[in-house]
């Protein structure tokens, strides 16, 4: 069986001459070490390399990605980048999977030093190469290593693994070296785990799941002001749409007062984001959007989109202001400490309702709800009633995922499957409508007092609404079948025995 | 794959120093080679560092392919293995052909052991026996080192009978004089005769006589990795590119 080369994680500052002292009848020659360079560790927000097991370093224009296997290495620089958008190479193909909205950001910074070394016997006989990559960041130092056997002399080669391996002390795979070089860095996580207990009040359950959303939400502020990628807007909107909905679906338990507050403060904080948001999905699909027509309609395409992206530019340095403002700062704070404590909120009728019981009864009655309008719909039925439809199956999905920990998770998921197959349906009905919209309305806005436009734009927008309509006609029309599996037998039984369960 | 022989029926011409340096030029030139010992009292293993194996002293060794692939040693030269001396071939020609066979079982262990070698070179004993025989068989060149004396020159004679009686086909044969030199007249004279009497058998290229070639054994290295701008050094390379290229060069 032929060796193959081993990889080593060693924390800590590397001890040579232990290293040394212990290898019996073998000579370790460590080459002096090549000038240090400076390194950044790159990663998206949510740190998916980190949490495939992976560590991409650049340093002196080259991305190097290390995993279990070989670490590859590639010649260009990623920071700021799309993974899909490097130059073809290991690297890339490397980063096969990671998230296409999500640009290349650092996440820490050190010095890096490359060294080789070779274990040599009593003839001055290489027996076993390698090399050692050292990183060292204020924080501390980890040395990764590679040893590569020599065919023929697989004892030395093990002895020498077998040292590296009580010197790595059971680190393995990349977690050490995070752990080494920058123990602070925090994981973002845009959904994370809340704990719920069955006998919980429900304005606990509430305080918690918004309090959590409330500091997702902040994370992303500083992502959103440096622009590095859409995702962290988007990630912004969604945990206030979150908090937004456990204010409105979590009925009576805070007080009405406090529920209509509360619902026009976050109503008027995700305003000013909207612009930004939509203006960020169609620059997103500009590439559909140049399939959906012919070529000789793209010069009015071309100059929408020189228009989207100057808007954007535009509604995004206004939301930047108003994020860098002491006056919104002081507000999110003030919601932070709010929400703090459950005491600092006024309860409403169903504020001390267990939370187990509470969440059968919402997504029960959500659940008809989603079921009496969707048998209800009809090749005839009006587009605004999809669009009920679309909201509902939005709320039921939001509810279930709030009180997903006190419920069966393999049942959850035999439920979501294909209850999202139905919103991601109802949501490209809904885009397609929302885009025909907009792309209205940006003509009205091209357009003269006599109502005349720039004609190269008209054409190319004439013919995008005309494809959206097509694809629309088409959504809705699956919606029915799609409906139809989320109302299985199966499905049903499910619902009601995790949900309506018939006491005695 | 090609199989190049080095022997000489006469000890003591440059024949491991010879198939040394001839080994690590091939691997400089980006050719995968595996170097074999075949010569007990030789030194090709030495010259690299490597120690004989304990393995290897099995007669029937041929018969286990794993063991035979698990007694290569790679040499600290990329590209370049070494299999040590210290061992009896009955059937070094079966062995040879079924490295040729892409279907046999050593060739596929070879394979899948990372040894699929572009050249194997063979430091062989010096002597006329069964095996060298059947090296002659199995090798597509026989490189055969001359000293440009006169005991030599009846030594080759012997060797050139030999194929000739065995009706073993001659053109495999490449000689080329070793240690010459050229301060010498006999060596010369000798040269000038034999290059006449076997025109067809001698290449171009000659090794001179010289103390970085004596030097390996104290360096334990090919020449050209501790003197590699000397003569020694650009001969063996022009030896290289005559061999394996056809190309003479203007030394």
């Amino acid at each position: 069986m032929a060796l193959v080369e081993c990889f080593f994680v060693i924390p800590g500052a590397f001890d040579e001459a232990w290293f040394s002292g212990g290898l019996k009848g073998l000579d370790p020659r460590f080459e002096d070490a090549k000038p240090a360079q400076g390194f950044e560790i790159l990663d998206c927000h949510d740190q998916s390399l980190r949490a495939s097991g992976k560590v991409l370093i650049e340093s002196g224009g080259t991305l190097r990605l290390l995993h279990a296997g070989e670490p590859v290495t590639q010649r260009c620089k990623g920071k700021g980048k799309f993974a899909q958008d490097l130059p073809k190479g290991p690297v890339r193909d490397g980063l096969a999977g990671f998230p296409k909205l999500r640009a290349l950001m650092s996440m820490g910074a050190g010095q890096l030093e490359n060294r080789s070394f070779a274990i040599l016997d009593d003839l001055q006989k290489t027996q076993v190469r390698g090399s050692m990559m050292t990183l060292s960041s204020d924080y501390g130092q980890v040395s990764l290593v590679a040893v590569q056997p020599m065919r023929g002399y697989d004892r030395s080669f093990q002895a020498v693994c077998g040292k590296f391996d009580e010197m790595a002390a059971g680190a393995t795979g990349t977690e050490p070296l995070f752990q080494a070089l920058f123990p602070n860095l925090v994981v973002y996580k845009a959904k994370p785990q809340i704990s719920i207990g069955t006998q919980e009040p429900s304005i606990e359950v509430a305080t918690d799941i918004i309090r959590t959303y409330l500091a997702v939400a902040r994370q992303n502020e500083a992502g959103v002001l440096a622009d590095i990628d859409t995702e962290f807007l988007h990630d912004y909107r969604v945990s206030l749409r979150r908090v937004r909905s456990v204010i409105s679906l979590f009925k009576g338990v805070f007080s009405p007062d406090q529920t209509t507050a509360l619902k026009r403060e976050f109503s008027d904080l995700m305003a000013p984001t909207g612009r930004v948001r939509d203006l960020d999905v169609y620059l997103l699909e500009k590439d559909d959007y140049f399939d959906l027509i012919p070529p000789n309609l793209h010069e009015g395409a071309k100059a929408m989109f020189a228009q989207f992206e100057k808007e954007r530019a535009q509604a995004l340095s206004s939301l930047s202001r108003r994020f860098r403002t002491a006056s919104y700062d002081q507000q999110m704070n003030d919601l932070a400490a709010l929400f703090s404590d459950h005491g600092n909120l006024q309860p409403g009728e169903n504020a001390d309702r267990a939370a187990y019981e509470y969440a059968c009864a919402l997504i029960w009655k959500r659940y008809r709800k989603v079921c009496k309008l969707a048998r209800r719909i009809t090749p005839d039925t009006p587009d605004d009633d999809v669009h009920e439809l679309r909201i509902d199956c939005k709320k039921l999905r939001y509810l279930m995922e709030f009180f997903a920990p006190l419920f069966n998770a393999k049942a959850f998921k035999t439920i979501i499957k294909p209850l999202k197959k139905l919103q991601d349906n109802l949501g490209l009905f809904n885009d397609f409508s929302v885009q025909q919209e907009a792309l209205l309305r940006f003509v009205a806005q091209q357009s003269n007092n006599q109502g005349r436009a720039n004609a190269q734009i008209a054409m190319s927008v004439g013919g995008l609404i005309a494809v959206l309509n097509q694809r629309q006609r088409t959504e809705r029309d699956r919606v029915v079948a799609n409906f139809q599996h989320f109302d299985s037998p199966e499905i049903r039984h499910l619902f009601r025995s995790l949900f309506h369960k018939k006491e005695g | 794959m090609k199989i190049i022989a080095c022997y000489s029926n006469k000890g003591g011409v440059g024949k491991t120093a010879t198939s040394v340096n001839l080994a690590y030029a091939y691997a400089m030139a980006g050719q995968t080679v595996l170097l074999c010992d075949l010569d007990a009292q030789g030194a090709a293993g030495f010259y690299f560092r490597v120690k004989p194996s304990k393995k290897l002293t099995d007669a029937r060794f041929f018969e286990d392919v794993e063991r035979f692939t698990a007694s290569i040693r790679a040499s600290d030269f990329e590209g370049l293995d070494v299999l040590p001396a210290n061992m009896t071939f009955r059937d070094f020609d079966v062995f040879l052909s079924r490295m040729r066979n892409k279907r046999s079982r050593l060739k596929k262990a070879l394979v899948s052991a990372g040894s699929d070698y572009d050249v194997i070179i063979l430091d062989c004993p010096p002597n006329f026996s069964t095996l060298s025989e059947n090296i002659f068989k199995a090798a597509d060149q026989i490189v055969v080192p001359v000293i440009p004396t006169t005991l030599s020159e009846r030594t080759f004679d012997q060797l050139v009978s030999f194929f000739d009686t065995k009706k073993l086909p001659k053109r495999k044969l490449k000689a080329f004089f070793s240690m010459v030199q050229r301060r010498k007249t006999l060596h010369l004279e000798t040269m000038d005769e034999m290059q006449k009497l076997y025109r067809k058998r001698f290449l171009h290229s000659s090794i001179p006589f010289a103390a970085d070639v004596e030097r390996m054994g104290q360096n334990r290295a090919p020449v050209s990795v501790f003197a590699p701008r000397s003569a020694a050094s650009a001969a063996y390379q022009a030896l290289y590119d005559e061999i394996e290229n056809g190309v003479v060069s203007s030394q």
